[in-house]
């Protein structure tokens, strides 16, 4: 991204305590989102969210696996997130990898819970086989192809489009030998749909001067002294949070900027859930 | 197995031995890139994005005469069949950058944009079968889409012997058979070849025509190419009011 001079920062500055933003937008409103499924044809499931000119790709492979020994009752979740160099030149080699790592430990945490596993987004007791001996392993690869800000917003939207769209084969238990692994049958024919109604979104909020904007662009996050991203579900219930930047903030200012996240995240809701079901009827 | 049905004639897709995949260009695909393409051979999709020219970066490669060009080559974690965690920087995809960097600076008019360096970093979102021609076939769309002078249209394909008849444009299971496959790279109008790869091992009179199908190949590319970049053209001509 090209520096910004001191008029451009002023502006910038001033646009938002005014509550109008250099595109136009107000400081709660969100870009337009465009989403696509199924466009990596051989995953279980794929997504392409593009919010303004941030363009990722969530993408959901299922294979089989060992449960862990801690959970034998649960399938297991990975998410690794990959910052393209096309997105930004600074991501080429191994300059991506730090960023690449903020987004996954960020997305893992507002996703699958704390390390016991409790109050995951994503049901994991949905992807036991077998108890203790098979389990789905699912990996979440994000791909960001073009970067202009609110990375971790697309991601987990991508993510919740790419979860709805994903298709877990049928597995019917074959042998019930209690010692060596059970065989089983990967049917090629029939798939369940994932439940994907308690998967949360995650609502980023940027502070810049005195206020705080939802969807920030790269050049608005150049300006931000501190961010927050909330991850909120269906039902209003918080799962995750993540703070970022700098510059310290005032309690009473971190529980605002979490209610505020919290009734936009419920639009955002909304209009992703149309826009699955969007997708959905035109794929049939 | 039967890559060739010696009743039918068809490949195991369905095609005829000197067939295209199906192929598709995209001009700006990456807003915030200078230019970039989306090209599609089959099921194999691949974006490339050009940043440049711009200022070097490291001063030590300088080149007070003529342009860096330097080129990224990565694979998502999805692109494969199963699903592999891919190392950055491990040597399949080191070959492919130099490759694609080598075929591309051939064409690029380095000398008229010295001590500057430009950028070609190519993603592969599905590989199936010729990533490497379809790789340099994007970064051609690329380097037009940036405005970056070129010589000629760079175009690449693959072409194969299996059953004893050249088949064009390999997809990933008659690329895994076993059998020759010929990577071809040339410049469209100027008719040179820049690019040839080869791997098992082919009588040389047979080489000649699988070859031969391959440059065949490439110039059906080229026209496509030609094609997209005059629409692209056009509507530039028209957003601007001309």
């Amino acid at each position: 991204m090209v520096g910004l001079s001191e008029g451009e920062k002023h502006f910038i500055r001033g646009g938002i305590a005014q509550d109008l933003r250099s595109d136009g937008r107000k400081r709660l409103q969100f870009r337009s989102i465009s989403v696509e499924t199924g466009v990596i044809p051989q995953a279980n499931g794929s997504a392409r969210v593009r919010l303004g000119a941030t363009d990722v790709i969530a993408s959901i492979k299922a294979e089989l696996g060992k449960p862990s020994i801690l959970r034998p009752d649960k399938g297991k979740v990975s998410i690794f997130v990959d910052c393209s160099p096309t997105a930004a030149p600074m991501f080429e080699g191994r300059g991506g990898e730090e960023l690449s790592n903020d987004l996954s430990v960020a997305l893992q945490r507002c996703l699958l819970g704390g390390t016991s596993g409790a109050g995951a987004g994503i049901d994991l007791s949905s992807l036991i086989i077998v108890d203790g001996k098979v389990c789905w392993d699912l990996y979440i690869d994000g791909l960001v192809i073009s970067s202009d800000g609110n990375l971790l917003d697309a991601l987990a939207a991508a993510i919740k489009v790419a979860l709805s769209n994903t298709g877990i084969p049928k597995v019917s238990v074959l042998g019930a030998s209690s010692d060596e692994q059970p065989d089983v049958d990967v049917s090629d024919e029939e798939f369940l749909q994932f439940d994907t109604s308690g998967v949360p979104v995650i609502v980023t909020l940027t502070k810049v001067g005195r206020h705080y904007i939802v969807d920030a662009t790269s050049e608005e996050e150049s300006q931000m002294s501190s961010a927050i991203s909330v991850s909120v579900n269906r039902r209003g219930q918080i799962c995750g949070l993540t703070k970022r930047g700098g510059a310290g903030l005032d309690p009473s200012v971190v529980l605002d900027m979490i209610s505020v996240a919290n009734s936009v995240s419920q639009q955002l809701i909304t209009v992703l859930d149309s826009e699955i079901a969007a997708a959905e009827a035109s794929e049939e | 197995m039967e890559y060739v049905n010696p009743l039918t004639g068809f490949r195991i897709d369905g095609r005829r031995p000197n067939e295209l995949r199906q192929i598709k260009g995209e001009l700006g695909v990456v807003a915030n890139a200078d230019g970039s393409a989306l090209f599609e051979m089959g099921n194999t999709r691949v974006i490339v994005a050009v940043y440049g020219p711009r200022e070097v970066q490291n001063k030590s490669q300088q080149n007070n005469n003529q342009a860096l060009v330097r080129c990224e080559y990565s694979m998502a974690n999805f692109s494969t069949g199963d699903r592999t965690r891919r190392q950055k920087g491990d040597r399949r995809s080191t070959e492919i950058s130099l490759v694609i960097r080598q075929t591309m600076e051939a064409s690029i008019l380095t000398h008229l944009m010295p001590r500057s360096q430009i950028d070609i970093f190519v993603q592969v979102l599905q590989a199936d079968g010729g990533t490497r021609s379809a790789c340099i076939n994007a970064a051609t769309l690329a380097l037009a889409d940036a405005g970056i002078p070129m010589r000629d249209i760079v175009t690449s394909c693959t072409a194969g012997y299996l059953c004893s008849t050249p088949l064009l444009d390999l997809n990933y299971v008659e690329d895994s058979a076993g059998g020759p496959d010929v990577t071809v790279g040339i410049l469209s109008k100027m008719d040179k070849v820049t690019l040839l790869q080869m791997d098992a091992k082919l009588p040389m009179d047979i080489f000649e025509n699988v070859m031969q199908l391959a440059i065949e190949g490439c110039k059906a590319i080229a026209n496509y190419i030609r094609e997209v970049l005059l629409e692209n053209t056009k509507q530039l001509e028209s957003r601007r009011g001309g």
